[in-house]
């Protein structure tokens, strides 16, 4: 290591609270770090506020009269918390929302097409169209037909596609995984790596799938009821007997032990 | 069966069909950016032919002058509608949004009516009322002219939705949410349809306005747009030119068959009947999306 300062972080996110509606405290408190160039994973049940944060991140809150009532949101060292979604997706950051939410009635490369940055020269967008094809050569064959009849792991790799054009620094990835056969699950996280080292793309990946995140991601953050009640690197994840217990089946047996403990401090954290 | 006579009326239809779809092509562009019928097309219409009134007739500009600039004028005010009316509905309930319509609608006629009165005006385009043959057929410049019109917008439009800004407006109205996740701006796009609307309405009010007048009545062409507009599969701006032709030629060919019968008035009944009938057996148009399901 010869770095002569400490690397600032791409995203910090310190104490964030988000309100729906005015009265829903959706989360409460939460903090979240994203080393630059590095995958980090979200983890947590349903409910727990996984979506939220990522939200609050991408200021996707005010479609759904959400709003960061308290803490800040810092994007390469600039307060974020309360710009227009629209700007930060120009600073670098895109989410790809929950359900791979593709433009159903535009055929994938209509959906890259209109993802593309304001000033993008025609040129640039198809070489970077090409580029994605050759990360996802599903969706070359399919570049003309209907989006909406892809199958689901084509259509996950379209929303994936899609981000990239807006050419983020930060892809942050809701639950892509969801819904998928295991092999596509490894196909997809297999290319995210790829396209994570190639180009140093930093990424905040949220799953429910916590055996298949933890394989890839450096670093996780579990959330449960709004908080973080849990964070280290992957490998200190993986072998820890509460996430084994709950979100890895099962592990090594039934450690009754830990799960009083876990119950416990879910309690006095709440 | 007088076959000169029956293809005189079926053209003569299928042109007033055209400046059906000249009316329509304002609504599709809204539906295809927002999802959203606007029942305020009728009203922008009406504005549209006044504000050509106003600038020429009024301030004594001439009119290839007044037209352009009435739509210059009402492509701000298409905007500004989406600004001070609709952002703030931007992801609610479409029955909320189609409420606001309705409720511009009101207001325009309001708004015209209170400045303008209620007389009817003539938009005296200076087109030739001489009789205009083609071959043995009776037909009508003005319509010539606007069914030329319709089909100008048509193409333009037509080209449009494949530019990079159309097909941003089409990610729009397919959904909100995630295009502001790719970072495009629902409301600048909304607003964009908006503006392209109402410069339509100037094209249609132009035309109508030298048909029929320039008076309240032009806003009551909704009826038979949004029936165009829904044969056509409301987001389809080939539908609408389409629908047109066909609403326009069985109105005209089957008024002459049952108005005898039932003492006339039987034009309004057809295009209702059009309405109903697509309504319940073809709820997407001749050429409109579908809601895709897969299986
Ligand atoms: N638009 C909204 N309005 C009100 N409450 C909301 C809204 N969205 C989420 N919530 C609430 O906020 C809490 C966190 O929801 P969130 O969607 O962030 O959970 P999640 O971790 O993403 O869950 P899942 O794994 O099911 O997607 C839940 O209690 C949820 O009911
Ligand atoms: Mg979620």
């Amino acid at each position: 290591m010869q770095e002569k300062v400490e690397a600032q972080p791409i995203l910090s996110m310190n104490s964030v609270e988000v309100l729906y509606d005015n009265v829903m405290l959706a989360i409460k408190g939460v903090s979240v770090q994203v080393p630059q160039g590095e995958m980090i994973a979200l983890l947590g049940s349903n409910g727990a506020g996984k979506s939220t944060t990522l939200k609050a991140i991408s200021g996707l809150l005010k479609a759904e009269r959400g709003r960061v009532s308290r803490g800040e949101i810092k994007f390469e060292g600039t307060d974020i918390t309360g710009m227009l979604a629209q700007n930060r997706v120009d600073m670098g950051i895109c989410h790809v929302i929950e359900g791979r939410r593709v433009f159903e009635h535009l055929t994938p490369d209509e959906n890259l097409t209109a993802a593309a940055p304001t000033g993008m020269s025609r040129s640039d967008l198809n070489a970077e169209k090409e580029k994605i094809y050759n990360y996802f050569p599903r969706l070359a064959e399919r570049r003309n037909s209907l989006s909406g009849y892809l199958s689901g792991g084509e259509q996950q790799m379209l929303a994936i596609g899609r981000a990239l054009v807006t050419q983020p620094k930060l892809l942050m990835l809701d639950e892509p995984s969801l819904g998928l056969a295991p092999f596509l699950v490894a196909e997809i996280f297999g290319i995210l790596q790829k396209i994570n080292q190639d180009e140093g793309m930093s990424v905040l990946l949220v799953e429910q799938n916590a055996l298949a995140a933890l394989e890839i991601v450096s670093e996780g953050y579990l959330i449960e009821n709004g908080r973080v009640v849990m964070n280290g690197t992957a490998e200190a994840l993986k072998s820890n007997s509460d996430i084994q217990e709950f979100y890895l089946g099962g592990g090594e047996g039934t450690d009754f032990h830990n799960v009083k403990h876990y119950s416990r401090r879910k309690r006095w954290l709440s | 069966m007088d076959w000169i006579f029956l293809s005189e009326l079926a053209i003569n239809g299928a042109l007033t069909g055209l400046l059906y779809s000249l009316f329509a092509i304002g609504l599709v562009l809204i539906y295809k950016a927002s999802s959203v019928p606007n029942l305020a097309q009728g009203g922008l219409t009406m504005v549209g032919a006044y504000v050509v009134l106003a600038l020429s007739h009024d301030a004594g500009l001439p009119l290839w002058l007044a037209i352009p600039l009435a739509a210059v004028i009402m492509f701000g005010l298409g905007f500004g509608i989406e600004r001070v009316a609709l952002r703030r509905l931007a992801g609610r309930p479409v029955v909320m949004i189609l409420m606001m319509t309705l409720g511009l609608d009101i207001f325009l006629r309001g708004t015209t009516l209170a400045i303008w009165g209620g007389t009817s005006r003539s938009m005296e385009l200076g087109v030739s009322y001489e009789p205009f043959f083609l071959g043995d057929i009776f037909v009508s410049r003005i319509h010539l002219v606007g069914a030329g019109v319709a089909i100008s917008l048509f193409v333009a439009f037509m080209l449009f939705f494949r530019s990079r800004t159309g097909i941003k407006l089409r990610a729009i109205a397919d959904d909100y949410m995630a295009s502001w996740s790719v970072g495009i701006s629902v409301e600048r796009g909304v607003g964009l349809s908006w503006a392209l609307a109402s410069v339509v309405a100037v094209a249609a009010g132009v035309i109508w306005g030298e048909i029929q007048g320039v008076d309240q009545a032009l806003s009551l062409l909704l009826l038979k747009g949004l029936t165009v507009a829904v044969l056509g599969g409301l987001d389809s701006i080939l539908g609408a030119v389409v629908a047109g032709i066909i609403l326009g030629i069985i109105e005209n060919v089957g008024a002459d068959f049952l108005d005898p019968l039932v003492g006339g008035g039987s034009r309004e009944l057809i295009v209702a009947a059009v309405l109903i009938l697509t309504v319940m057996i073809r709820p997407h148009g001749l050429f409109g999306r579908h809601d895709i399901e897969r299986v």
